[in-house]
């Protein structure tokens, strides 16, 4: 006893190394799990009141300086609304004339998905990882997958995907996420490519596997594709800055600059959009397979 | 000592509530945001030595790894064994004043970022462009701030380390 007490703070050390190392080893396993989830449980009202302490004193700060701005604003948006009235009726006349034009060649109608409004509240507080956490969870229908849009600029454009969630909070690692990777397709020529984060602390994405005979401009616009069921086709989710062809791969490479600042993005909605079905049933019986051999 | 306790925790818990929210990214540099709960436990170890500094790590990096999205050990053992060698050989080695705090810092980081990139390649995901990416500017920008930082922390532990005979 007296030999621990003399020598603790290598004792410790010696034990918290062991308690690492065990906890990285058997990571996936229900109890480190559930000790990750507790201490998140602890960290979280934390996080929420400061969130909401700094958003209060924001808006205090910004009742005395933005009452110009906010008077200017307002002018605008009344001139915009008036613009945005007119085009109102000529929306629904197109909308109208493309569901006709769709129905007579066949086409799948497209699906409308509702969404849940988030505010988040945290981000991941290391380099090593990107991620974000939103005040809505488990409670208010959000699962993991679902896709996470947002509005910038007056552009609705895609932020990332639901990995964990939680009670009353959910993760979402952003599409500038090296592990995230998104079927999207160059919006004017329509080829395919495959898009994940560039690097771990870059606020950029590459578009991969994008056929040799794709034409590339700088400023393309990138959109989803809709292929591999997570997020709806034909969301914006970023532009072109640079293309180059890789030496040793059949392939162009993009490199894409996304729509929505992920050092900016302060509110986002959740997409109430599961995994398609068929994608899921591809899964089991793949799984089943495994299993039998 | 309770006091040190008290303070310790609210520095821990105030750095991991600042270095975590969304608007904290405005500080980015190069891509990286600092450390700012690492700079304390390094400040920590090198004040109250290699116990209380491993101590003050283990706890502050398990609330990290939760919080962040990295498996729970992570961010933790780094911390820890950056707590032990600066509680163990800290005092011997850097004299408290602005170069010599920004070097131990500098130092710090480097085993630390060093280390998760070790633990990334073995439990995770790694990049050697990590090196260049994350570990390097967050070990200048670590360094550029631990005298100020530094500085706050005297002025908040000066009682106690008087007290309890560090100063």
């Amino acid at each position: 006893m007296e030999f621990i007490i003399r020598h603790k703070s290598v004792v410790a050390f010696i034990s918290f190394t062991l308690f690492c190392i065990i906890s990285l080893s058997i990571q996936s396993s229900t109890l480190v799990l559930t000790l990750e989830g507790v201490i998140s449980a602890i960290t979280m009202p934390f996080q929420k009141a400061y969130d909401g302490a700094q958003g209060g004193v924001s808006r205090l700060w910004a009742g005395f300086t933005e009452l110009t701005e906010v008077r200017d604003e307002l002018k605008k948006t009344r001139a915009n609304l008036q613009k945005y009235e007119s085009m109102a009726g000529e929306m629904s006349e197109l909308k109208r004339e493309n569901d006709r034009l769709r129905e007579l060649l066949g086409m799948k109608e497209r699906v409308e998905y509702a969404s849940i409004p988030a505010t988040i509240i945290s981000k991941d507080p290391d380099n090593w990882f990107r991620t974000i956490i939103i005040n809505k969870g488990s409670g208010d229908g959000i699962k993991v997958n679902m896709p996470v849009i947002a509005y910038q600029g007056g552009q609705k454009a895609v932020v990332g995907t639901v990995i964990e969630v939680r009670g009353s909070i959910s993760r979402i690692a952003p599409i500038i996420s090296p592990t995230v990777r998104i079927g999207v397709k160059l919006q004017e020529s329509r080829f395919p490519g495959l898009l994940c984060g560039y690097s771990g602390n870059s606020n950029l994405c590459k578009m991969d596997y994008i056929s040799r005979a794709a034409y590339i401009r700088f400023n393309d616009m990138v959109i989803t594709s809709g292929q591999g069921g997570v997020f709806p086709p034909g969301l914006l989710v970023g532009t072109v800055i640079k293309s180059y062809s890789l030496e040793s791969s059949a392939y162009q490479r993009a490199i894409i600059k996304p729509v929505i600042d992920y050092n900016l993005v302060e509110d986002v909605f959740v997409i109430k959009k599961d995994l398609e079905k068929d994608l899921f049933e591809i899964f089991d019986e793949d799984k089943e397979k495994e299993k039998e051999q | 000592m309770i006091l040190s306790y008290i303070y310790t925790a609210l520095i821990i818990l105030i750095s991991l509530l600042v270095q975590g929210h969304s608007s904290f990214d405005v500080v980015r540099i190069a891509g990286v945001k600092p450390d700012l709960m690492f700079i304390a436990i390094v400040y920590l170890s090198y004040c109250f030595g290699s116990f209380y500094g491993e101590v003050t790590a283990f706890v502050s990096g398990l609330l990290h790894d939760a919080v962040s999205n990295s498996p729970l050990g992570l961010l933790t053992f780094p911390k820890v064994a950056v707590a032990f060698v600066v509680g163990m050989f800290g005092r011997s080695l850097f004299k408290n004043n602005i170069l010599t705090t920004s070097l131990l810092l500098f130092a710090a980081s480097l085993v630390k970022g060093f280390l998760t990139l070790f633990l990334c390649y073995v439990f995770h995901e790694a990049s050697a462009s990590s090196i260049l990416s994350i570990i390097l500017p967050e070990s200048f920008y670590n360094a550029l701030l631990a005298p100020p930082l530094f500085f706050i922390f005297d002025k908040i532990f000066e009682r106690e380390l008087e007290r309890e005979g560090y100063m």
